[in-house]
C-alpha cells in the first residue's frame, strides 16, 4: 500500500533533483570520506588481529592436540610428536618442548575428566577400576591441569602396573586420594586447590595399541568419584 | 554508488572473520619457527653431546625434560650425524627399556624398546644414507648384529628410558644408562 503512495511523489519531483537523498541507495552518487574508510580499514584490521591471535593463543594453551582417540574418559593422541600430526599439535609440542612417547615404545592416554564427565577435582576421592588394553607394562601418574608433578604426603606420584595389588581374575582398584587409602593407593596433591586441576596419565608401554587405529573396542578403567569434601 | 549501513557492515564482519582465519594460521604455523627452546636444545643443559647424559630423577618441581614418567629414569644423548654416524650400546638390567631417537624439531624419528629389539642389549647405529654407502665398502665385522637406521635428520637427540622396579634397583639402573655409550663406530 504505501508504494502506491510514496511513488507518485517521487516521479512528480523531476530531472533536477536527481541526486538527493530519496534516490535508491544504489544509484546515489558516491561521496568519498577518506577519513570514515581509513577508520574502517583500521577496525577491520584491529578485530583481525584481536581475533586471529587470541584464538590461536587458546587453541594452542589449552595444551590438548587435536584429533584424539577417546575411550572413556581417557584421551590419546598417537599422531602428535610424528611427522604425520596436525599443526596444532606441533605448535603445542614445539611450544612446550614435549618429548612424545613414540609409538615403538609406548602409548599415553589422559584424562582430564572422570567417567560422568565431570573435571577431576585434586580435592576429592576417585576409584579408578577395570581393565587396562594388553601392555607389558603400565604406570598411572597423576599430575596438575598443567601436566606438571605435585608435591604428595608419600613423595611418589605414580603406581607401576606390576607391583599392584590385584582380585583372582586380574582385575584391579586404585583408590586416588589426599589421604593414605588401603590397597592400592595414587597420592593426589598434599595441598592442592581445587583451581589447580588434576589429570591422570595412564602410559603403556610395549603395548599392541600404540597405533589409533587398533584403540577402537578396547577397555579402559573406569574412573569414579567417590567423595569430595 | 553508496551502500546500505546492513550491507557495509556485513562486508566489515566478513573482512575481519576472513583476516582472522589467515592471522590465526600464520600464528600457529609460525609458532614452531619461533620456540625459545626446543627439547633438542633443554637436552644440551644435561652434558656434552655424543654421550649419553643421565637425567635427575624425575620428582615434583624438577622434571628435566616435561612430560616424563617419574617410574623411569631416562638418558638423553644429542648428536649430530655431520660428526660421522653415531652407535648407541648399552645393556640394561631392567624388565622393560626403551630409546626414541628424535630430530632437532622434537619429531619421533625412530623408537624401539627391549622386546623388539630383540636382543638383550641395545646397539643400534644411527647413520646417514652417505655415511652408509661408504660403510658398505668396508663393513665392520659387528654390522650384521646392529640395529641400521638410515635417516636425512643431520642433527637430533635419543632418549633412553629404563623402568626401575624397585628403589633398591635404582643404583644398578643408574649406572648401566651412565655406562650407555653413544658415539662413534
Amino acid at each position: 500500500m504505501s508504494e502506491l503512495i510514496t511513488r507518485p511523489t517521487f516521479l512528480s519531483r523531476g530531472e533536477a533533483d536527481w541526486y538527493e537523498e530519496k534516490l535508491p541507495r544504489a544509484i546515489r552518487p558516491y561521496n568519498s570520506n577518506p577519513l570514515r574508510t581509513l577508520a574502517a580499514v583500521f577496525l577491520v584490521v584491529f578485530f583481525a588481529a584481536l581475533l586471529g591471535i587470541s584464538s590461536a593463543y587458546l587453541v594452542i594453551e589449552r595444551e590438548q592436540p587435536l584429533n584424539a582417540v577417546t575411550i572413556g574418559p581417557w584421551h590419546a593422541y598417537p599422531k602428535a610428536g610424528t611427522a604425520d600430526a596436525d599443526p596444532y599439535s606441533v605448535a603445542i609440542y614445539t611450544r612446550g618442548a614435549l618429548v612424545p612417547l613414540a609409538s615403538g615404545e609406548g602409548l599415553a592416554l589422559i584424562a582430564r575428566q572422570d567417567s560422568s564427565g565431570h573435571l577431576l577435582d585434586p580435592t576429592c576421592v576417585y576409584r579408578i577400576a577395570g581393565q587396562t588394553p594388553t601392555a607389558r607394562l603400565w604406570t598411572l601418574t597423576a599430575q596438575d591441569g598443567r601436566g606438571h608433578l605435585v608435591e604428595t604426603l608419600p613423595g611418589r606420584v605414580h603406581l607401576a602396573s606390576q607391583s599392584l595389588l590385584r582380585d583372582p581374575e586380574g582385575n584391579f582398584q586404585i583408590t586416588a586420594a589426599r589421604n593414605p587409602h588401603s590397597g592400592n593407593w595414587l597420592p593426589l596433591a598434599e595441598k592442592a586447590k581445587a583451581s589447580d586441576g588434576l589429570q591422570f596419565v595412564l602410559r603403556l608401554y610395549d603395548a599392541p595399541v600404540t597405533t589409533g587405529a587398533a584403540l577402537d573396542g578396547v577397555s579402559m578403567p573406569q574412573i569414579r568419584r567417590l567423595a569430595c569434601p | 554508488m553508496t551502500l546500505s549501513p546492513r550491507f557495509s557492515l556485513t562486508v566489515g564482519g566478513l573482512a575481519t572473520l576472513c583476516l582472522a582465519a589467515i592471522i590465526h594460521i600464520l600464528v600457529v604455523l609460525g609458532i614452531p619457527h619461533n620456540v625459545q627452546h626446543s627439547a633438542y636444545d633443554n637436552a644440551a643443559a644435561y652434558g656434552p653431546d655424543r654421550r649419553f647424559n643421565l637425567l635427575p630423577d624425575v620428582e615434583p618441581g624438577q622434571e628435566a625434560l616435561p612430560d616424563l614418567d617419574p617410574a623411569m629414569k631416562h638418558a638423553v644423548c644429542r648428536f649430530q650425524l655431520g660428526n660421522g654416524p653415531v652407535l648407541f650400546d648399552a645393556s640394561i638390567p631392567a624388565p622393560f627399556w626403551s630409546i626414541g631417537l628424535f630430530n632437532a624439531a622434537g619429531e619421533t624419528v625412530y623408537s624401539l624398546n627391549n622386546r623388539t629389539a630383540g636382543a638383550e642389549r641395545l646397539s643400534m647405529l644411527v647413520l646417514t644414507t652417505e655415511q652408509l654407502s661408504i660403510l658398505r665398502e668396508n663393513p665392520p665385522e659387528n654390522l650384521e648384529d646392529l640395529i641400521v637406521i638410515e635417516t636425512d635428520e643431520i642433527s637430533g637427540f635419543a632418549l633412553l628410558r629404563a623402568f626401575v622396579p624397585h628403589p633398591t634397583r635404582a643404583a644398578e639402573v643408574d649406572a648401566a644408562l651412565t655406562a650407555a655409550s653413544c658415539g662413534g663406530i
